[in-house]
Parts: structure tokens; sequence; C-alpha cells
């Protein structure tokens, strides 16, 4: 995500990291945006890391 | 990406944001963190664990977990001694890259931003709610997030599941539904979505672990309401997990187990000991909702989570700011995956115009040269994954038996190999053995290859320099009984892959450029809101409707269970669609050939019939497949040969209708007519909603009118739920029916009879409605067509198969082909909705770019060696090979961007002319060896 | 028993679009099978030359599997 510049244009705030953020936020690089993911935990992820296996396939979840 | 971030303020208007953030310090210098964990090892103050739900004992100076990204450790203020008592500091000396700082101070930041999404996620139910369960007081009644953790193999536990209060294994377990969903008692009075789903895989899992287990789950409804989700609760029930209808009264301490009071829908009241009690807790708005929604002004719902309407389903009540994930309602993993994607293509489109500014490139070191003969050095990394490897193949032995190989140079395991701490050691392990091909060995290259080919990249190799062994799709899940041979299949493998290694090049990296066009297959709601957006983020679509006009399903339906009406709103999107100078619609069409790849399609559409039908080819760069679905007319339940049996889409029309009599004095309603294991095998997702919005409508008109409907779950997911509360107080009746115990409808004179077992009274019932109201699923309209034209699979049941359920939810497995609304799967209009606009984005990736990576595993033509006899060109099935003159003499090439890299080609070559990159003959020849010499390293 | 009981080995060429595929598919939903297929993953079964079967055969497999 390259290092922050102030008054960037066209940059997006994303508010919380789970995977909502995340995908929102890979997402919109891939389109030609600058974003700030804000995350108010130490790490983003949220809840999804917290799973082991995921429904219905029980494929891994991290 | 800032992490311990607090959001303070938000001032400005769309496209031109301030948004304040606090950053609080880490303590820890995030640059210096090598993330070693000394600094855990030596701090000597416990801290509970919040990452592992409690249940396992930190350090305030921690990491929440391994694959932590960033992967930098932080101290907890909370419990530091330094910041509490300022004493200890253990820590400073120990850590030896000098990373930790107490000085740090908050930092506040300004953002400029033109656009806003809220992804804030949910919150917890207070434990309060969840007292009349034991839990808290008993330490055997845990939560469902607890007892994740438990049954994770990288948790506290190592996945065994066991009781709290003496340390035994559970020889029966319960799981209670709906805790503090469903339940107006703690003011949540909507289905939380998600949490049979999760008990379900919880109840699989624990019998995975211990299948002696005894499960039971009891529940109100059982909602696996999702595409292909019914299935796994077939196959709980197959394996012995009970599922008992019943409201659980409470749980009380026992002797040394617990006691579960419920009552059946008889109104028995019943009793049944349990070793431990897990505890189905829904979703909340996030805790935060409240001040999210006073600094950025927008609005929210009775249960404070954000307001949006149904047609637009991500907006929030403030211009420039979207909403994605369970903040929007309670939702599971590919539902927030597919809205995020959505709410990225709605700020793309608001924010076209300064697209592309102050995007950096990623860069990647120069590649290091890798010369033909160079001696391979190869580096071999061998994958727990978790325990899903290393429960069944020896991993250790694995490694070792590589170590040994010719040409290893470094081998060694991995916990998680596709973690993001594993790929700075294979990164540091390829610079410091100078290791010139790598061979991991974990799961599928279908799923894991592209990542550790960007690590590779990152540490300067060509990214063909990799070999991936699969030792878990293909071994360990599919041998778990076998460990030994598994282990030798393990060793097999891995040696095969590591001969074929020796003999891997480097290949170079192609792009083509990208037709910045899009071709939408279906112009009903979902293939309109697509074209729609792709136009507001600047982009051409030819949008093609088999039928006379476009509108789709939406044609059908009158309002919606929100009371919205319908059909004004399909008017403006028509007339969007028409007015947009981007989208080119084709009515009458069909598609009839696509040729061409990613970028580059070149599709033959054909339009009007008979002497007027004409040929169009149209150039595009990606497909939308919006090719919807219709309503399943079951021939059962008299439907077509009563007047008096109609479906809820014809009961619809007729309450939108004029008719005095439109909301008939009585009515039985039967739900999962022809479905869930009938002539459908699924749930069609919207027919128990679809049967509340009509009965809804019904009292509305004529509050007198009896309504009862049979069911056998309903399935008012998330807010819907209020509907069928709101019903039950407007007196309906709702009636549970077995699947081997259906209603029957019979013609009686002039009349209709309903005969049904009525699981409430105990008793045989018939009675003769005024009207039958079935409730149909939905079946896809014709995807065969589309799937041998484009090559795109199927479900089992016909519907169009995504790339991954989970995290790939709109894109499918050819690439530039994305699918969206009823051809993937029955939801309803929001859902479809945002699916649409998630398709979109994902389809405006490529198109943006402008350009696409070739796969540089094609075939390449050495002309020395062709003879020109042109065999390789009468069997490429793509028309990839072409032949040319070169000095005179005939000779083969290929078309790179059209190859698929099949190898037909190279198979049939008399002369060996054609080389597939990273499939030589070669490569191939030395894994067949491989294979035979079990012998031999 | 296990002595008289015939396990052959046997080398699958599996197309990575399919086969390969489906492999992991019955992997994701733990289908148990026999341990005694090696594969080797192709782009396309169209990739298998004769000679690689000839070339098995030789080197000891009891069986081929191709699946595409």
């Amino acid at each position: 995500m390259g290092k922050a510049m102030n008054n960037r244009e066209g940059a997006v705030m994303i508010l919380g990291g789970g995977i909502a953020g995340i995908q929102a936020a890979l997402d919109l690089t891939e389109l030609g945006f600058y974003v700030y993911l804000v995350e108010k935990s130490p790490a983003v992820g949220g809840v999804m890391a917290q799973l082991d296996k995921t429904f219905p396939t029980n494929d891994c979840s991290l | 990406m800032l992490t311990n971030a607090d959001f303070l303020a938000l001032e400005g208007t769309a496209g031109n944001f301030t948004a304040t953030i606090n950053l609080r310090p880490r303590y820890i210098d995030a640059d210096a963190c090598t993330a070693c964990g000394l600094c855990t090892q030596y701090c000597p103050k416990h801290h509970v664990d919040p990452y592992n739900e409690g249940l396992a004992i930190t350090r305030p100076i921690h990491i929440d977990y391994a694959q932590a990204v960033p992967a930098t450790y932080y101290i907890d203020p909370s419990s530091c001694l330094f910041l509490q008592h300022e004493t200890c500091q253990i820590c400073v000396p120990v850590c030896q890259s000098h990373a930790i700082n107490f000085k740090q101070q908050p930092e506040e930041r300004k953002l400029h931003v033109g656009a806003v999404i809220l992804s804030p996620g949910f919150g917890k139910i207070d434990p309060k709610t969840l007292a009349k369960f034991s839990y808290g007081k008993h330490p055997d009644v845990v939560t469902a997030f607890e007892f994740e953790r438990m049954t994770t193999a990288s948790g506290p536990f190592q996945g065994e599941v066991k009781c709290f209060s003496d340390g035994r294994h559970p020889k029966r377990m319960a799981f209670i539904q709906c805790v503090g969903s469903r339940d107006i008692g703690c003011n949540n009075g909507y289905c939380s979505s998600v949490c049979c789903m999760y008990a379900i895989k919880e109840a699989l899992v624990t019998k995975e672990h211990d299948p002696e287990v005894d499960i039971t789950i009891y529940y109100m409804d059982i909602r696996t309401q999702g595409k292909d989700f019914d299935a796994a609760r077939e196959r709980a029930e197959a394996i012995g997990i009970k599922f008992v209808r019943a409201k659980v009264a409470d749980v009380t301490p026992w002797e040394n187990r617990l006691q579960l009071t419920y009552a059946t829908l008889d109104g028995q009241h019943k009793f049944e000991p349990f070793d431990l009690v897990v505890l189905s807790v829904g979703l909340e708005s996030p805790k935060d909702a409240q001040k999210i929604a006073d600094i950025t002004k927008i609005g929210l719902n009775k249960y404070d989570f954000c307001a949006t309407n149904g047609f637009n389903p991500l907006q929030t009540s403030q211009e420039g700011i979207v909403v994605a994930g369970a903040f929007q309602g309670p939702k599971d993993i590919p539902e927030s995956v597919t809205q995020s994607s959505a709410a990225a293509s709605l700020t793309a489109a608001t924010l076209k115009k300064v697209r592309g500014k102050g995007v950096e490139l990623k860069t990647y070191p120069e590649e290091q040269k890798v010369a033909e003969d160079d001696e391979a050095r190869i580096g071999v990394f061998v994958c727990h994954c978790g325990i899903n490897i290393s429960s069944v193949v020896d991993v250790a032995a694995v490694a070792n038996y590589a170590g040994d190989m010719k040409n290893v140079t470094y081998y060694t395991e991995n916990l998680y190999s596709c973690s993001q701490d594993a790929q700075e050691v294979i990164k540091k392990k390829i610079k410091e053995h100078k290791l010139n091909r790598v061979v991991i060995a974990a799961c599928s290259p279908r799923t894991h290859e592209p990542l550790f080919q960007e690590t590779l990249r990152d540490a300067g190799l060509n990214r063909n320099l990799f070999e991936m062994v699969n030792i878990r799709d293909q071994c360990s899940w599919v041998h778990a009984g076998e460990p030994e041979l598994a282990t030798v299949k393990s060793k097999d493998l891995v040696r095969m892959a590591v001969s074929k290694a020796r003999h891997i090049q480097a290949l170079p990296e192609q792009t083509v450029p990208v037709t910045p066009k899009a071709l939408v297959v279906g112009a009903g709601v979902a293939g309109m809101t697509a074209a729609l957006n792709l136009a507001e983020q600047g982009f051409a679509s030819v949008l093609i409707e088999k039928g006379e006009s476009i509108g789709g399903n939406l044609k059908n339906l009158h309002h919606t269970l929100a009371g919205d009406e319908v059909q004004s709103h399909l008017k403006t999107l028509v007339d969007k669609v028409k007015q947009s100078k981007n989208i080119d619609v084709i009515c009458n069409a069909e598609l009839v050939q696509t040729a061409g790849f990613i970028g580059n399609f070149a599709s033959v559409i054909a339009s009007g019939s008979g002497k007027d039908k004409t040929e169009q080819t149209v150039d595009h760069g990606v497909i939308i497949v919006a090719t919807g679905g219709r309503e399943h007319r079951p021939d059962k339940y008299l439907l077509g040969k009563s007047k008096k049996v109609v479906t809820q889409q014809e009961l619809e029309k007729q309450l939108a209708g004029k008719a005095k009599t439109r909301a008939p004095g009585s009515i039985v309603m039967i739900q999962c007519a022809g479905s869930r294991g009938d002539d459908l095998n699924y749930c069609s997702k919207v027919c128990c909603n679809h049967a509340l919005k009509n009965i809804l409508k019904v009292k509305e008109i004529n509050p007198d009118s009896q309504i009862i409907v049979l069911y056998r779950d309903m399935r008012t997911y998330g807010f819907a739920e209020d509907a069928y509360t709101e019903a039950r107080k407007m007196g309906v009746v709702f009636i549970p029916y077995e699947v081997d115990r259906k209603p029957e409808v019979t013609q009686k004179g002039a009349k209709v009879q309903v005969r049904f077992f009525d699981s409430i009274m105990q008793e045989e019932v018939t009675m003769s409605p005024d009207l039958v109201a079935l409730s149909v699923g939905i079946v896809p309209d014709d995807t065969d067509t589309l799937s041998k034209l484009l090559k795109l699979p199927v479900t089992a049941n016909k519907f169009f198969l995504e790339a991954h359920v989970k995290l790939r939810p709109v894109e499918l497995s050819v690439s530039g082909v994305y699918v969206c609304g009823l051809a993937h799967g029955p939801k309803p209009v929001d859902e479809t909705i945002v699916q649409a606009q998630a398709a979109a984005a994902k389809a405006a990736i490529p198109l943006v770019k402008g350009y696409v990576k070739v796969d540089p595993i094609v075939s390449s033509v050495q002309q020395d060696k062709c003879i020109g006899c042109g065999l390789c060109v009468s069997l490429c099935p793509y028309g990839a090979i072409v032949m040319q003159k070169v000095d005179g003499k005939r000779k083969a090439e290929t078309v790179s961007a059209s190859c698929k890299a099949c190898g037909i080609c190279a198979a049939h070559c008399p002369t060996f002319a054609i080389s597939m990159g990273g499939f030589t003959n070669e490569q191939l020849i030395s894994q067949i060896e491989a294979f035979g010499a079990t012998g031999d390293r | 028993m296990a002595d008289q009981e015939f396990n052959p080995s046997i080398l699958g060429f599996l197309c990575n679009w399919c086969c390969y595929a489906a492999a992991d598919a019955a992997g994701v939903s733990r289908f148990q099978y026999p341990p005694n297929m090696r594969t080797l993953r192709v782009m396309c079964t169209g990739r298998i030359d004769p000679a690689f079967v000839l070339r098995a055969l030789a080197e000891g497999a009891d069986g081929i599997f191709s699946g595409g």
C-alpha cells in the first residue's frame, strides 16, 4: 500500500479491518484508489481470524 | 493501514472529507520489531487473552496470533506493570532490536479522503442475557466463540474439546440456538443469520475430533438458507448429530453436570443432562455504533445497525459514506465479502474523476539471473497447516526425507506456510542459502501457488522457479485413517517435485492489453445494476437480453417486505439504463459464440428472429453472467389444476390488483412446495419472506383473513424476523410439518381440501380454505448453454459455481467472467443488487488496469526444430498456433495470449520442437522417473 | 494378509482444471480413498505424450490414471 502522503486525491477511508474492510481495501486498491484501513485493534483480520474452519466446506479460515 | 486507531471526527462532504484518527501507542517500534517473541517470554505479568476469548493467558506484551498483520508485537496498557505502576521494564533490555519504547505518545492524524466505507463488524451479546443458561456461573457453559477457539488446532487447547470444570472429555454436548437473537427480552428481535451455520460447523468439527460424542442442537428453526447450506445440515444429521425443535428455558448445574430444561412444540417440558453446553450467541450491532453514527451523522435502524434501503442496500443516509459487512445487518462471510466488493465499486463510481491519483505501484527487486546450467539449489518447505496436515502426515519425517535429497540445500517445516511470517522466513531463507528453486509441500497449487510465487518475486526469484506439492487436499484430508501410508505418499510426491524442480527454468512475464468494455448477459435487476455501475465507473457495456424487454423478474414483483413499491423503482432503473451513453441494450438477443480470453473476448450475438435475425460481433474485455432464474412450478398440490391453488407470486399479483375479493377470508400457505429434497434439492431462500410479505398485505387489506402457514423451518433471517413476529401477533398460525408427513391438497367438488398433521395439537386436521398459496422455489434459467459456451462449471442444482464460496463469491473459474443474481443462486432483490455491484467491481479491475498478465506457462516453438508439418495447428483447440514463413520455410508459432497451456501441441509434435513453460518433457520425465525411484533420492 | 493384498502403485496424470480440481474438492469434502496413487499435475490431459505413459510403466507403475 505504499507510504502515506498528505492530501491524497482519490483516497478512501475504510473504518474496520475485518474481512469486509480488508476485501473492500483490496478491491479499491485494484481499482486505482489509495486506501486508509483504520482498525481499532492492533491487527487487521477481525473475527474471521479467530475462526478455525468455515461453513459449509470446513475450509481453513486463516 | 492504521491499526490501534480510534476514529474521532469526520468533517466535510462527499469528495472532500477530513477524518481525524487517534493512533494509540503500541509502545513498540513497528519497523524494528522482528516478532521474535522474546519479550513475551520475559514479561512477568499475566494478561487474559481476548483473542482466545479469555480461554488463555498471555502477557501484556504480545501478538494476537502468529499470522497477524502487521506482524508487530504490542503492549496492552491495561495490565502492563510499567504503564500502570511505573515498575518492571524487564522487556526493554530483553529486546535485541531495541524496539520497545515506552515514550510513545498517542498521535492524532488528519486524513483527507473522498469517501468512507464503514465496516466496523458486529458486537457481542451482553453476558447478562446469557445468565439464565448459567453462563458465568458454571464453567462448562461456553459461548460458540469460546468453543470455536477451543476446537481450533492453533488455539489454546490445540483443538482438544474438554470441560473446563474438570478437564474431562464431554460425552454429551448441547448447542442452544437463538441465544440473544430472535429474543425480544434482550431487545434483539432479529435473527443473526449465521448461528445455525456455525453451530452445525462446530458440531461437525467436534465429531471429527471425537466421533463418540453425543451432540444435540436445540433450535426453533434451522436457517441454512444459503447456497448449498442445507446439504451440510443433512450431512450433520447423517453422522448422528441430533436436531430437536424446542425452546430452551434454562440450564442449571446438576451434580457435576448441567441440566437443560426445554419445551417442545407439543407443550411438554423435558429435562436432559449434558457435560458441555454451547450457546449459539447472536451478532449485535457494534458497541460503538452510536458513536460512529454521531460522528458520521448516518442513520441507524431500531437495532442500532446502519439503516439502508433495499434498493440501495449499502448507501447510508450520508452521501459519500457506504456500509459493508455485519454493520449493515448480521451476515456471514460470503455476504460480507460480496458487500465489500460492492462498496468498493460504489465508491469507485463516486470518485471516478480522481481514480489513479496518488497510488504507487508495487515494485519488485530485480530478478536474480538463474541460468539453465546453474546448479540447482532447492529449498523445501513442508507445511503443518495447523493440524490439517500434521495430524495425519509425519511432517518432520517428510521434511527430513527431502533434506537428504540431491540438490536440496535447505529444508524446514512451517506451522502455516501461507502466513505472513512464513513468507518472511521463505524470503530470508532464499537469500541466506542462495536458493534458486523453491518447493512447498502444503495445500493445493490451485489456491496457493499465486501467494508463494509473489513471495518468490519479492525475494528476487522468477516466480516459475517454484513447485508445489499437495499433501493436504490430496493426501492428509483423504487418507485420514492411514497416517503411515499418507506419509509415504507425501514423501513420494515431494521426491517427484524435487526431481522436477531440478529442471525448472525461469520464464518471462508477458502482458496483453484489455478491451475496455463489458458484455453483460441478462437484463434483469442484476444485469442492469452491474451495467449501470460499470457505466458510472466510466466503462461501456453491451447488455443483452433474451426477452422482449429489460427488467426481468422485477416485473412480477409489486412491493417488498419492507413495504417499498417495486414498479416505480424498476422504471427508474430501466430509464437510467436506457439513457446511459455507456450501455448498449440489445433485446431478443442471445450469445452464440465467444472466443478469446480475459481482456480480449470476441462474442457473436444473434438478435431478432426469423428473417430479421442478424448477427454481430462484439469485442469486449470481461463478461458478467446475470442470466437469472424463474419460479419453479411443481406438479403438486393441484397447482395449475385448481384455480384455488396459486403460487406466492400469483397471490402477490392478485393483491396488487383491484378485485374486491383479492384478499380471501381464509388462506393456507404451504412452504417448501417442491423444494428442499422434493423436485428441487435446495432451499430457495426467498420463499419464507415472500409468504410473509403477502401475509402482511392480506392482513392490511382484509384484517379478518384467517391465515395458516404450514412450514418446515421459517427462514426469515436478519431483520425479516420482525415481519414473522408481527404476523404471529396478528394471529397468523404457523404450524411446522415433517418432511415425511407433508400436507395433502385434494379437490372436493368446487372446494379444495387441505389435510395436514398439526404438530402442536398432535392431530390430523382437514380444512377447506378459500385459497391455497404455495411457496415454490426458484430454478435457474438455462445455464447449460452458457456453461458449454464459456466452459463455466455449474453446481448439482444447475446454478453457476463461483470460484470460491467464501472469498471469491462473484468470480467464476474462467478468468474475466463474473456472476450475479439468480444465476448464482436463489436470493432476494437487495442481495441481488449488492452482488451485481460486487460483480461490477471485480469486472472493473482489468478494465481499470488496461492490461492483463499472460501466464508464462504457455507453449513455445523452437523453430529450428520445427519441420512445418502443421500437426499442432490442426490440433490446437484454441487457434493459438499459426504457421508462418520464416526464411521461406513453414514454421509454427504460438499466439501466447490465446494459448491455454493445455499442451496438446507439445504432446504431438513429432520433432519435440514445442515446449510448455513449466511442463517441459524433461521436467515431466524426471518427475515420472522419480515416481519409480522409490528407493533413491 | 497384507503381503498377499495387491497394492498397486498408480501414477495419475490430472488435468489442473477438472480432475486435479476434483481431487482437491474430494479433500475438502473429506472423501476417503486408498493412498495408492501419486499425482502428476498437467495443465490439460492433452499434454500427456504416450511416451510418458510407457515411461511410467517402465518405471514400475502398475497402472496409469489419466483424469481430464
